[in-house]
């Protein structure tokens, strides 16, 4: 096992440059470029040419690849050419409102989907089981913007419960923030809702049948020993990747959400970057997420290692 | 200067033909503050010679006293680069820089000028040379005052190309660099390379980028936001918000009402999330309709102030590309549309038909020609006569989501009916103006687009109509048209210019380069506490007079 992570470690640096390589490539395809996003659609092309020129722009793909690549390693992330503002920071912030939304979403959604999964397991095929299944279903179908706007009509708009925009007033304190963060992060419950009380309860389901559990029951052991010191910690494996898989879909991948609630999220500047033609912008949020993406799949795995009993006690022996 | 403009001889001209009734009072209140005759100049003489004629200046009712105080929260676009007055295009740059800083004159919701920077100006006889004369005692939000220099530095700045700011393409063929020359401490001369009547215009809001800014301007706003308007940028968050603060220094005391703006930055594309907001006051200010079937239209909190304008939809024809070439094909396309239909669709009744030339209604004088309106049998015949009575293909270019692809759709069901089986391709914005040698706007054979509105009609054809126009995306070539248009902008004469209009208008129906069939209303969404707040067609925000109960 160790080496098996040692072997996804070794490959992070690897696939970071393949995708930072990617990011380059297809950026030159989307239509347009960074002088004519800066001076718009009414000036000259010469006037737009020239300013592509001052930014370097006109130079050849891999040089500029190669600049951005050595600046990004050395931390220099340099200044944004369309926005004119230094683009760490910029990502730094947005990240952070990003993990601020993916935290909160997750505090909601964790406990109770594995709590409903593991109860739907434990029931298996009773009508609480059925009523799960039938919600996280229904969630799991429902597109993300129909869910918001739902939410953002009944609970914002009609019942004035809720703010509808994202963004506390500049200088608000961190409960500010959250009470802000609530309406948003419904919508990723539902998403999340049904992914994960669906891998819980299939995990319980597949546990409870086990060998191990029926020896431990026979055994006389009270119920709720069996649970939480034999069934959970088994039936919860497969959970717990799933759960790191979503890391990265929370962190970069909220576009919809962060528009209907005008939050500035990480989601936003991928997407302006990239139709703007702020490419050293666009490669350093890609850079990011994919290291994010990475790094919370590979502690999923180590996480796994460490709650599987048999790993752990291979590694003991 | 001996060869001025007579000034007190031109107003009385203007109120000639108002009791001629060849001028409506709105016409001479415009001509008048063009050529620098100042509101209570004009409306002294109206009153005294049009007063015995029985046309009376309307009388407003009293309005409330404004309160000071508050602070207004608008929900702007964001800027989709960082701000520059000097290179901004877009609607969110242009509202952060028109609260910081300001033109010599404002183009009021009526096209007549209000005296901004300037305090006055006057043509010569010839229309060729303009003298404006600047404010005294007015001061930069650095505390530096505002002088001559200034305006010359900011006016040379623009007319050269080099800035990078299209600007320079307003002032092409008109002002050069060495045209713009300090003529006193408080006066600036503009010698044009040609008359051009309606010059202040290229010199006000609607020439978004023309705001005065200090001789030292370096290209850097975002680090020192300087300007003489009524607000000072206190913060800014780039994509997030901005926030501004009531310019204690400003020239226009006890102006402005409000103690700060706050903007917080959308996505120009996210209409739920901006309507939502509104809706639950999040902010008081949507510079938009509200979107078709939404709850606003019916809100007793919102009010919906609501401006004719000159934005239009250009859906033009490539004159040089067959079929297009027959201007009979183009004009059965014109008979095909249901115009009134498409109005009440796509804007909730709120635009005024359009009758295939620049000359908008909501533009003081334009002349008034017989409107086109839907005949499929006439369009029958005219593609008959064409050769194509059996029909044809052809492929549409718009921009789109939005309202352009909707025009778009029922175009196509329009035309379908006369047999022209047209077929819609909708880029993104980015992609549909493109860069380059792909600029589809300007290439394909038949699309639509945009064209936000004008002060004047000048504005619109000379880049669109006029022969090699920097955006004729049909490419169209008349003479004609042409000559017409160099003596219209040069003629003083109110009788000599309503005719020129008047042939330029049918020469331009009648070839019928594009279709122009309606004229969107510029409609505001915001809160009713909020006063003195006016729609403009240009979606501009002049927040100046704007108080809140």
């Amino acid at each position: 096992m160790r080496q098996y992570l040692a072997q996804r470690i070794a490959l992070i640096p690897v696939t970071l440059f393949v995708v930072s390589l990617l990011t380059f490539i297809l950026a030159q395809l989307v239509p347009g470029d960074v002088g004519r996003t800066i001076l718009g659609p009414y000036a000259t092309n010469s006037q737009v040419h020239a300013l592509d020129q001052r930014l370097g722009y006109n130079l050849p793909v891999l040089q500029r690849y190669w600049h951005w690549a050595t600046g990004f390693v050395s931390g220099n992330w340099g200044v944004s050419p369309v926005l004119q503002v230094p683009i760490r920071p910029l990502v730094m912030s947005r990240l952070g409102n990003s993990l601020l939304l993916a935290a909160t979403a997750f505090v909601i959604v964790v406990p109770i989907s594995v709590t409903l999964g593991v109860v739907a397991g434990v029931r298996e095929g009773s009508r609480t089981d059925r009523a799960i299944s039938l919600v996280g279903l229904a969630l799991l179908g429902l597109p993300e913007f129909v869910g918001a706007t739902v939410l953002i009509v009944v609970f914002g708009v009609t019942l004035a419960w809720l703010p509808v925009t994202a963004q506390a007033p500049p200088g608000s304190g961190l409960l500010t923030r959250l009470h802000y963060l609530v309406l948003p992060a419904i919508p990723l419950v539902f998403v999340l809702f049904g992914y994960i009380s669906r891998t819980a309860r299939s995990g319980t389901i597949e546990t409870s049948n086990a060998q191990f559990l029926r020896t431990a029951r026979l055994k006389g052991i009270p119920r709720r020993a069996v649970l939480t010191h034999h069934l959970l910690p088994n039936a919860l494996l497969p959970t717990v990747t799933v759960i790191g898989f979503q890391v990265g879909y929370l962190i970069a991948g909220l576009t919809v959400i962060e528009e209907l609630f005008n939050y500035p999220g990480l989601g936003q500047l991928l997407i302006s970057s990239a139709t703007d033609h702020d490419l050293p912008t666009l490669a350093d949020i890609t850079m990011l997420v994919a290291i994010i993406f990475l790094v919370a799949n590979v502690l999923a795995d180590a996480s796994y290692a460490l709650l599987n009993p048999r790993i752990r006690a291979r590694r003991a022996r | 200067m001996p060869d001025d403009l007579d000034l007190g001889e031109y107003g009385h001209h203007l109120v000639d033909e108002l009791m001629a009734r060849r001028l409506s009072r709105r016409d001479v209140l415009q001509r008048a503050t063009v050529v620098g005759l100042g509101i209570p100049t004009i409306s002294a003489l109206l009153g005294s010679r049009a007063g015995a004629a029985g046309l009376r200046p309307a009388v407003s009712g009293a309005a409330p006293q404004p309160k000071a105080g508050g602070t207004l929260q608008v929900a702007s676009d964001a800027p989709v680069a960082a701000v520059d007055p000097v290179t901004m295009y877009d609607g969110g740059s242009i509202n952060v820089v028109q609260q910081v800083a300001e033109y010599l004159a404002w183009v009021n919701p009526d096209n007549t000028l209000r005296p901004v920077l300037a305090s006055s100006w006057k043509p010569n006889a010839k229309g060729d040379v303009w003298t404006f004369q600047i404010r005294n005692g007015v001061k930069f939000s650095n505390g530096a005052p505002l002088s001559a220099d200034d305006v010359v530095a900011t006016f040379q700045r623009l007319v050269n190309p080099a800035s990078g700011s299209s600007a320079a393409t307003n002032f092409k063929g008109v002002l050069g660099v060495s045209g713009v020359q300090k003529t006193g401490e408080y006066e600036v001369t503009f010698a044009l390379e040609r008359p051009f009547v309606d010059f202040p215009y290229a010199v006000a809001s609607t020439n978004y980028n023309a705001v005065v800014l200090p001789k030292s301007y370096d290209g850097d706003f975002a680090k020192s936001p300087v300007g003489t308007g009524p607000f000072v940028l206190t913060a800014y968050e780039t994509g997030v918000s901005a926030t501004f603060k009531r310019n204690p220094v400003y020239w226009d005391a006890p102006k402005p009402y409000l103690d700060g703006v706050t903007f917080t930055f959308f996505n120009p594309n996210a209409v739920p999330a901006q309507e939502a907001a509104l809706q639950t006051g999040a902010v008081d200010v949507y510079q938009s309709a509200p979107s078709t079937g939404s709850p606003l239209w019916h809100d007793p909190n919102i009010a919906l102030p609501t401006l004719p304008s000159s934005y239009y939809g250009e859906f033009w024809f490539r004159t040089d590309t067959p079929p297009w070439t027959d201007a009979r094909v183009r004009q059965a396309v014109a008979y095909a549309l249901d115009r009134p239909a498409i109005i009440s669709n796509i804007f909730s009744g709120r635009a005024t038909v359009g009758n295939d030339e620049v000359f908008a209604p909501a533009f003081p004088g334009s002349p008034v020609l017989p409107q086109r309106s839907q005949d499929i049998a006439k369009a029958k015949q005219l593609l008959a006569a064409a050769g194509l009575g059996r029909g044809f293909s052809a492929t549409l270019t718009t921009e789109g989501p939005g309202i352009f692809s909707q025009y778009a759709t029922l175009v196509q069901s329009y035309v379908a009916q006369i047999g022209i089986d047209l077929s819609l391709n909708v880029e993104s914005t980015s992609t549909f103006y493109g860069s380059g040698s792909n600029q589809p706007w300007l290439t394909v054979p038949v699309g639509i687009v945009d064209w936000a509105a004008r002060a004047t009609p000048e504005q619109l054809y000379q880049s669109a109509y006029t022969t090699g126009g920097i955006w004729n995306s049909s490419k169209w070539a008349d003479p004609t048209f042409d000559k017409l248009a160099s003596e219209y902008e040069a003629t003083v004469d109110q009788a000599s210019r309503a005719a020129l209009a008047k042939q330029l208008a049918t020469v331009q129906q009648e070839a019928t380069p594009a279709v122009i069939a309606w004229w969107k209303d510029a409609v505001y969404s915001i809160w009713k506490k909020v006063h003195n707040l006016e729609p403009n067609g240009s979606y501009f925000l002049d927040l100046t007079a704007t108080w809140l109960e």
